[in-house]
């Protein structure tokens, strides 16, 4: 309990961290990229630790295999461990997309062409994988 | 998986996160033998795992390196496109290559870079910025950038050289990214640092920043394939992100010839072991 405390304290601390990111320092984007991929991996680190307090509460074994994102909702309302341990990898998966639409915006905000197309490329080729074989 | 199992993992992936962030690689090259080896985990849960691992490392390290201006942004954005593209591409058409001949290229390739990393030393003068005309694109792509370095204190602008040729050796990385389940960074660090004239630091910074991408999508289509489990990943998260807290630091303050060599020697090993696990009669 003490664990899923300490880790809700963080996630709170990163999510004020964030939101001082956003409101001051819009115009730093290494700053702000600084956040997105920390805050990410701290979320994913948290909601994990959650995971395994409900291994050890509810009892059951430690799941080995990811769940399907389709049926993760369902998983998350019931509380299971399978539903958390995967909503954490997911969150830590995301994280580099979202560092990557960032990228984006902050490219078309310095109104740099050839950038913004280059991100979009690498954006496109992400969302392709995702849809490759799902 | 044991409890002893699932905390063993995370001291190895402890140790990967010092080593992928000090290095500039995902810990893939660490985590997959080790998995695969002594704790006989299916190989592709392994590379699945190893994926995840290195998603964690290079936001865990590169966060660090982006917030004290080691990245360079424009370059990690350019290098992507080729990176993801191979990656894609490694995932569909690699296949089909024969695997012993991947083995023998790649590492004939990795030894050589060791030797020239070995070789080479980066010295204050060297890592000055050059007279003369910048390559076209390099100019176009505003690639060349400066950066600080914390363990003497000094600012140093650099220029990138041959974008084209790294441009081509990161689609090389990208693929066998996607066959092996790595970030790459062990491709991508010499050919930014050799090939491309970026200071060593900046290389690392920047390898450690693009191998979280890359490796995102592969992960995807492991994950879609039920392939990833989610106890080992979340030990292999847990300890890579406490790793990485340490590497990150270990990194900025330590000397560029220092970072060179350990990169040099730890390539060397790895050419070898690849090698020598294909030969007969030979196992590791």
């Amino acid at each position: 309990m003490i664990a899923a405390r300490g880790g809700l304290r963080l996630v709170q601390r990163r999510v004020a961290a964030l939101r001082r990111a956003v409101v001051a320092e819009v115009e730093d984007m290494n700053r702000l990229i600084y956040h997105i991929l920390r805050g990410g991996v701290v979320v994913s680190v948290a909601v994990l630790v959650f995971g395994f307090v409900l291994v050890a509460m509810t009892g059951r074994p430690i799941p080995e295999r990811s769940i399907p994102p389709r049926s993760l909702g369902d998983q998350l309302y019931h509380f299971t461990p399978e539903g958390y341990l995967s909503l954490g990898v997911l969150i830590l998966i995301f994280t580099p997309v979202v560092r990557v639409l960032l990228s984006l915006l902050s490219f078309v905000k310095e109104g740099d062409r050839m950038y913004v197309l280059m991100t979009l490329i690498v954006f496109a080729n992400l969302i392709t994988s995702l849809f490759l074989l799902a | 998986m044991s409890i002893a199992v699932l905390l063993i993992l995370a001291i190895a992936a402890f140790l990967a996160g010092i080593g992928g962030s000090y290095l500039g690689i995902g810990g893939g090259v660490f985590l997959i033998p080790f998995m695969t080896l002594v704790l006989s985990v299916n190989i592709k849960v392994a590379i699945a795992t190893s994926l995840i691992g290195v998603i964690a490392t290079s936001s865990g390290a590169a966060s660090v390196y982006v917030r004290d201006h080691l990245t360079n942004l424009r370059l990690a954005m350019f290098l992507e496109v080729a990176t993801t593209l191979g990656g894609i591409a490694g995932a569909l058409v690699g296949l089909r290559v024969p695997e012993l001949f991947l083995y023998f290229a790649f590492g004939v390739m990795v030894l050589y870079a060791a030797a020239a990393m070995a070789r080479v030393r980066e010295t204050a003068r060297q890592r000055a910025y050059q007279a003369g005309a910048e390559p076209r694109l390099t100019e176009r792509l505003k690639l060349s950038s400066v950066y600080f370095d914390q363990e003497d204190q000094g600012v140093y602008r650099y220029r990138v050289e041959r974008p084209v040729a790294g441009f081509g050796v990161s689609a090389a990385a990208g693929l066998f990214s996607g066959l092996l389940g790595v970030g790459g960074g062990f491709i991508k660090v010499p050919a930014m640092n050799i090939l491309m004239r970026v200071p060593m630091k900046a290389a690392v910074a920047t390898s450690n920043f693009m191998i979280g991408v890359t490796a995102a999508a592969s992960a995807f289509i492991y994950y879609s394939q039920g392939l990833v489990d989610p106890g080992l990943a979340a030990m292999v998260i847990i300890g890579v992100f406490s790793g990485t807290n340490l590497g990150t630091r270990l990194l900025e303050h330590s000397k560029a010839s220092n970072v060179r060599f350990a990169f040099a020697v730890f390539l060397a090993a790895m050419g070898l072991a690849m090698l020598l696990s294909r030969l007969p009669g030979v196992s590791i």
